[in-house]
């Protein structure tokens, strides 16, 4: 999905990990995605460069569908769908 | 995964918590065996212990003071969290734990599973895909 298309996205659950370091936000985002639907959009905050890479990867393994990251000022919103 | 732990430095426990966390986050069965001087830390009223950072000990206020900065948990609350979020073991080896004082589980934080024989450290250390020494 381009940036614009994430932006327009209606997200049922947003995590804002901003205020931990690596593996916060990856935890965070394991914990936030129990609590939603198959099919629910979730939004994860970071500011964890290394999470920019992790939570991609985590969401392949764990067979949710990783939509895109979208730059933000001083952090970055990650976008994923439960499946 | 299969660690095992024979640092009792900080930062290596911190660093341990880091990797079992990954661990975690992916639903890995993690199983830990505290050797030699890391049982130290496992030892009823030593987790809060900052004594020790063995490798570099002229870095550490500026690690304690950068852990504090981004809001890093210690390593015993990683290790707690790991084991909230998957099956995660812990065992003290007998011999590391009497070097401190340590002969029964009782003697050991919550957190501890159990005492283990360096066999058991072995057997599983052949079984896992993945293992680190620490």
């Amino acid at each position: 999905m381009n940036e614009q298309e994430l932006k327009a996205l209606e997200v049922n659950k947003s995590v804002d990990a901003r205020g931990t370091a690596c593996p916060g936000p990856l935890l965070e985002a394991k914990k936030a995605i129990g609590t939603i639907k198959s099919g629910d959009i979730m939004e994860v905050l970071s500011a964890d460069e290394g999470t920019r890479v992790d939570i991609p990867k985590w969401c392949t393994k764990q067979g949710h569908e990783y939509l895109g990251t979208v730059e933000e000022s001083g952090f970055f919103k990650i976008y994923m769908k439960k499946n | 995964m299969v660690i095992g732990l024979s640092s009792g430095s900080v930062d290596k426990l911190v660093g341990t918590g880091v990797i079992m966390s990954g661990a975690a986050a992916d639903d890995m069965d993690v199983e830990v065996y505290v050797l030699l001087t890391a049982a130290r830390a496992f030892i009823k009223g030593n987790e809060d212990l900052t004594d020790s950072l063995v490798e570099y000990p002229h870095l550490k206020s500026e690690f304690f003071a950068n852990m504090e900065k981004l809001a890093v948990p210690t390593w015993l609350e990683f290790f707690e969290q790991a084991k909230e979020f998957t099956d995660v073991k812990i065992y003290i080896c007998s011999l590391a734990g009497k070097l401190w004082g340590g002969e029964k589980k009782e003697d050991f934080i919550d957190i501890v599973d159990g005492l283990c024989g360096i066999g058991q450290y072995i057997d599983a250390a052949k079984e896992a895909d993945i293992h680190i020494n620490i």
